[in-house]
């Protein structure tokens, strides 16, 4: 609770400090503006700026590394056999974690009394107390031990202590800052100065927002991608060629092999570009080329409308209507008479789906390169006698041709990461095979289905997801580099 | 008065090489862009195995018009062109004309060199390649050979034909176009402001050249410099604000022009 | 060799070609060629068209019947002795009695119904319910508990029809289809048929499925929307409160003030390679840092928000950039040079006027992050969630809830094939707000749009 206060009371002090910065300065100038180095706004502003930044700060690091330090003092006192039985420290501690939060919100609600959940110890009925936690619609799995339950007391007992050291601190924080700032209030401080430099600082952090996302995901891939290597041999995992784990979440008889679901994601991605860079590239080369102005104006916004519509709706496209129709040719009672196609989930229906979704995208990306191609040059080989597409095919095309590499190389990077169509289209059977109408999956399409439900964070088959998620970042962001790079370069040279 | 002026044709230059035929003939071409008439009544015949200069202040047309004789023009979407222009008595704008057989006949160089992104070699044997001119390798190296020869660059480029035309210096670059236009066998060669881009010495290179090329070719070279048009030409066109003022042999128009706006241009009072 | 010697002979050789006014083989032989190419194209984009229409064919016609569902009016004697056997009105007893109790008055309710439209029958009072939604005895009940007046009373109750008699009349269910089903026969079609005449089964529009919550799965002519819709309203305040303002200080940071250098280009470089991050990658960011590391709930609208907005925000900050690049220097001149100082100059002038830019740029972003599934599946959004609205503001943001996109995944991953009709529907009402989103970015940027 006392989060919610902290802000309205922060606030408060704030506009206090605004009125009496902006006051201050005002008398200090003998009530003209005029006499003052900067606007009065100004000083009431950094005012503001000085009581809320820095306790703004503390507040953000305190709730970072608050849990960390609880963590690791409750995690000391976990006895060795309860390890033992829990499987590990980790699994120990978020049951404890689990239990301590699991009774703050029952104390919340009303389903236990603060004191209970405070005193309750191994001589009470631990099942009745796990009743009324339950009751309050926060389910506990297990037994809880007399231990666990210790711990997670002693949890919520720092956490509160913290708390209330945080509040404390960040109130006076503020206070100090208002309180110095306004000291600092003369005709002659520059306000304005002080003022800028903390938007400034501001908006360079917010402009650091990117690097610290990058930040973000490469942590967070690495260190579980670790963990799980950790639990599962690393050779097994690159190079396994069977992918298939167990259900129970913990026993050992998974077989996490990725290189099935790599194959899957380069046939499907394959399958994709093969529809998508020649329709695009044509599509492209018609619009900047040939089409008159009125034919452009309206074919080209029609198909960037396929790049607008969100992947579900490929995905139930996929599913539901291009998987049927696909299996009534191809299937056993197919109009074609072969017996190729089971299933409608099959590398042929997301691939076919996912080049559709792609069009817009080499095209419009293709058109622009091609537009980029001087006129002289095309004059140049037109006033040779060169058919119009002879020009396109030997000279346009040759110029345009790095850029026309990167943006396939963009479209690839977006197969190999689109998540929905595959999830949906591709089926779920990790396999290596040529056929084209068998159904295969992906690497995306595994990170959701070992990341949903209700598998536990630290066994193997979820850690797994994350791994996964490295290969996928790892190779999207190479190709992403080098057709950067490809288009950048291309443009340079053409200036 | 404009009429008189430009109705007024090689009938008069009987000084100057008198056996010359005439090549191209139009009569009458108007050129719209969009609502902007651009093109006003030209009437002029240009020789064969001559150099014609179109001169005149920016904007007054003469490359327009230059681009209305191998059409083009066509590639403009808004361009429109009335009027006749006949090369070796066939109307180019007759409805049976492909233009594409009409731009092998009539070559043309742009005003900044445009070499392909592609080998020297390359670059002068894709005229002969899409026209298919040679029959087989060793005829195309004959014909790229025998290009760069005529365009004066064989001996600086015959080391490095597989080098890309891109890496050439400006004066080479443009005489590469010469070479990939000549390539193709043109008989009319049209050259829109062919030195604006390159330095003086370049420059020299590149005149020299034309002087030569008159001897195969009925060159018309649109400029903006009237030393140029002096040097090279035999005919010179006087272009103002879409009109043809003036047409006559080179002489004449610089050392006796009869119209007033032709004499300011050439003293620098207009331009 | 000199240069010059070759020409003479050469050119006079080359003078004997044809007329211009006759094609020779070769040019036949390319034009035709270029016809093809030009044909090439215009399949191209005739089969990227092609797919668009197959695609908003597809859409329309497997959606529109979500809009419409089918109902049976039943009159119902609501038995005080059964509903309230004390007898006195209590709302507190007349809520204790549970649901299974209502069931034989509709299969009453039913009866009567069945003989006022003369339909003649010997299936049994309790196959005939078959015939209605699992959801009737909860709806009947809900209504009586909220008018206790009405016991003792014949109400007239329109119940939802099962998801096979809807899907019969939707032409989605065929007699052929009832073979193997264990909940109707074929008999019950012929029922239906003929209620059908009397009026008494008859098809709305469906606004139950535009605002309400997520069904069971066995229930999926109750199904409905609203509750994921309201998710998807909750992430987008998020995202719209960080996106907005982080997108536009960063913007201006990078645009007006920042010095060329290592730094800024490595801001440069995350931001282009963010932009092209798969968007799974994010969500596995989401469920490390917001849930595993933050301990912020799962399933939360909040955290789907907070996912989003980092996905959001290469997209905005690319937009408002360009906005800000296309205000001319001389504004900035201008200001300067009356002695504001440039962080004045910035937000009083250029700002404002790329403030239009700014906007359809973001609402872009919004509409992009509206349609995205990939990440809230991974931080929980997806499941049997969205089956209550959220209570208040608070509950909003932090109680588990769907999103459309993801309630839509829910459906097609379900078994019944009554809920694809819902997973279409819902992509029509989903591609109606992004249409819309994207109108309301064009008028924005036709109304203010500014040539210098």
């Amino acid at each position: 609770m006392p989060f919610y206060w902290i802000l309205p009371v922060l606030l408060v002090i704030a506009a206090v400090g605004y009125v009496l910065g902006r006051g201050r300065a005002m008398r200090s100038a003998d009530g003209d503006a005029r006499n003052l180095h900067s606007l009065p706004n100004y000083y009431g502003v950094h005012a503001v700026i000085a009581g809320l930044v820095p306790a703004a700060l503390l507040l953000a690091a305190w709730a970072v590394v608050q849990p960390i330090v609880v963590d690791t003092w409750v995690s000391q006192s976990i006895s060795e056999s309860r390890m033992q039985e829990a499987g590990s420290r980790g699994l120990a501690m978020s049951e404890v974690r689990r239990l301590a939060a699991g009774l703050e919100t029952a104390v919340e609600r009303g389903a236990i009394t603060a004191e209970r959940a405070r005193s309750a110890s191994q001589s009470m009925d631990i099942d009745d107390l796990r009743e009324a936690v339950s009751g309050a619609g926060i389910a506990l799995t297990g037994n809880i031990a007399p231990e666990t339950l210790e711990n997670a007391q002693r949890y919520n007992r720092i956490s509160a202590v913290g708390s209330a050291i945080k509040t404390v601190l960040v109130l006076l924080l503020s206070l100090a800052g208002t309180a110095y700032a306004v000291s600092q209030t003369t005709k002659e401080f520059r306000a304005r100065k002080s003022v800028e430099h903390g938007v400034m600082a501001l908006l360079i952090g917010a402009a650091c927002l990117a690097i610290f996302t990058t930040i973000g995901i490469v942590l967070s891939l690495i260190f579980n991608t670790i963990e799980f290597l950790r639990l599962y041999p690393a050779m097994d995992f690159f190079f396994g060629t069977t992918w298939s784990p167990s259900f129970t979440g913990r026993g050992g008889a998974s077989q996490l092999g990725i290189l099935p679901l790599l194959w899957g994601t380069f046939y499907i991605s394959l399958v994709a570009l093969l529809v998508a860079v020649p329709i695009g590239l044509f599509a492209a080369i018609y619009l900047s080329e040939y089409a008159s102005k009125p034919v452009r104006g309206i074919a080209k916004p029609l198909l960037e409308i396929l790049a607008g519509i969100p992947t579900i709706v490929y995905g139930l496209f996929a599913l539901l209507t291009v998987g049927p129709l696909l299996v009534s040719t191809f299937g056993d009672d197919g109009w074609l008479g072969v017996d190729w196609m089971d299933g409608g989930t099959a590398v042929m229906t997301a691939g076919l789906v996912m080049g559709i979704m792609l069009i817009p995208f080499v095209s419009s990306l293709s058109d622009d390169i091609i537009n980029s191609v001087p006129q002289a040059m095309r004059d140049g080989s037109l006033g040779l006698g060169a058919t119009h597409s002879e020009t396109v095919r030997q000279v346009v095309m040759p110029a345009a041709l790095p850029g026309i590499v990167g943006a396939v190389l963009l479209a690839a990077s977006r197969a190999i990461g689109e998540t929905m169509i595959v999830v949906l289209g591709a089926g779920a059977a990790a396999q290596i095979s040529g056929n084209p109408f068998e159904s295969m999956t992906t690497v995306t399409a595994k990170i959701v289905s070992q990341l949903t439900g209700d598998a536990d964070f630290n066994s193997p088959e979820a850690l797994v997801a994350f791994a996964l998620g490295m290969t996928l970042f790892v190779f999207t962001l190479g190709l992403n580099v080098v057709a950067l790079y490809i288009v950048r370069k291309y443009r340079e040279e053409l200036e | 008065m404009n009429q008189e002026t430009a109705v007024r044709n090689d009938r008069d230059t009987t000084s100057h090489l008198p056996n010359n035929q005439i090549k191209v003939s139009a009569r009458k071409v108007q050129v719209y862009y969009g609502d902007t008439h651009a093109i006003k009544d030209v009437d002029v015949d240009i020789e064969d195995r001559n150099v014609t200069a179109f001169i005149g202040p920016s904007g007054c047309g003469k490359s327009t018009f230059l681009r209305c004789i191998n059409r083009m023009n066509d590639t403009i979407p808004i361009a429109r062109v009335e009027g006749q222009i006949l090369i070796d008595d066939e109307d180019i704008y007759d409805k049976r004309i492909d233009p594409v057989q009409l731009r092998a006949k009539v070559g043309m160089v742009f005003q900044k060199p445009n070499p392909f992104p592609k080998s020297i070699y390359d670059n002068v044997a894709y005229g002969p390649k899409i026209h298919g001119l040679a029959k087989n390798k060793s005829e195309l190296n004959d014909i790229v050979e025998k290009s760069l020869r005529r365009a004066a660059l064989w001996n600086e480029v015959k080391d490095r034909l597989q080098l890309p035309g891109t890496g050439l210096s400006g004066g080479q670059q443009q005489r590469l176009c010469i070479a990939r236009a000549i390539a193709t066998e043109p008989e009319i060669l049209l050259m829109d402001e062919p030195c604006s881009a390159l330095d003086p010495i370049a420059t020299d290179q590149v005149e020299e050249l034309i002087r030569e090329l008159k001897g195969n070719y009925s060159v018309v070279i649109v400029t903006h410099s009237m030393q140029q048009a002096h040097r090279v030409s035999q005919k010179t066109a006087f272009f103002h604000l879409g009109n043809l003022v003036e047409y006559d042999d080179t002489e004449t128009i610089f050392k006796n022009p009869k119209d007033e706006r032709t004499e300011s241009y050439i003293t620098g009072r207009i331009g | 060799m000199t240069d010059a010697p070759a020409t003479i002979a050469d050119a006079s050789a080359s003078r004997s070609k044809g007329s211009l006014l006759e094609k020779d083989a070769r040019t036949k032989k390319r034009n035709a060629a270029e016809t093809r190419f030009k044909a090439y194209g215009i399949i191209a984009i005739g089969i990227g068209l092609a797919f668009l229409a197959a695609l908003v064919f597809s859409i329309v016609r497997n959606g529109v019947p979500a809009f419409t569902q089918t109902y049976v009016t039943v009159p119902i004697t609501l038995e005080a002795e059964t509903l309230d056997p004390e007898g006195n009105r209590d709302p507190a007893d007349i809520s204790g009695v549970m649901t299974f109790a209502y069931s034989p008055l509709i299969q009453q309710g039913l009866q009567s119904a069945l003989e006022e439209a003369d339909v003649e029958t010997d299936m049994s009072a309790s196959d005939l319910t078959k015939m209605l939604s699992s959801s009737a005895e909860n709806t009947v009940r809900q209504r009586v508990v909220s008018n206790p007046d009405l016991i003792g009373e014949t109400e007239e109750f329109r119940l939802l029809a099962s998801s096979r008699v809807d899907g019969y009349l939707k032409g989605r269910v065929e007699r052929a289809d009832l073979e193997r089903d264990r909940n109707l026969d074929a008999a019950h079609l012929d029922i239906v048929d003929q209620l059908q005449e009397a009026g008494v089964v008859s098809r709305t529009f469906n606004m139950d499925f535009i605002l309400g919550t997520d069904a069971s799965d066995n229930r999926p002519e109750q199904a409905g929307i609203g509750a994921s819709m309201l998710g998807s309203f909750f992430m987008m305040l998020v995202v719209l409160a960080l996106a907005l303002p982080i997108g536009v200080a960063a913007s201006i940071y990078l645009e007006e003030f920042a010095p060329k250098n290592k730094f800024t280009d490595l801001i440069e470089v995350n931001i282009s390679n963010l932009a092209a991050v798969p968007s799974i990658v994010f969500g596995i960011l989401g469920l490390a840092a917001f849930i595993q590391f933050a301990g912020l709930p799962q399933s939360a609208p909040l955290v789907g928000g907070l996912v989003l907005t980092l996905m959001t925000l290469p997209t905005i900050i690319i937009s408002t950039r360009a906005s800000l690049k296309s205000v001319p220097p001389s504004i900035r001149d201008a200001a300067l040079g009356v002695g504001a100082s440039p962080m004045q100059a910035v937000f009083h002038h250029v700002l404002p006027l790329a403030a239009p830019g700014i906007l359809t740029g973001t609402i872009i972003g919004l509409a992009q992050a509206l349609g995205e599934t990939a990440p809230l599946l991974l931080i929980g959004m997806v499941g049997f969630i969205a089956s209550n609205y959220p209570e208040g503001v608070a509950s909003g943001f932090l109680d588990p809830n769907s999103a459309m996109p993801a309630q839509i995944y829910e459906w097609a991953k379900r078994a019944d094939p009554a809920f694809y009709e819902r997973a279409w529907g819902g992509i029509i009402i989903l591609l109606v707000f992004l249409l819309s989103m994207n109108l309301l970015a064009i008028i924005l940027r036709r109304r203010f749009e500014r040539r210098w």
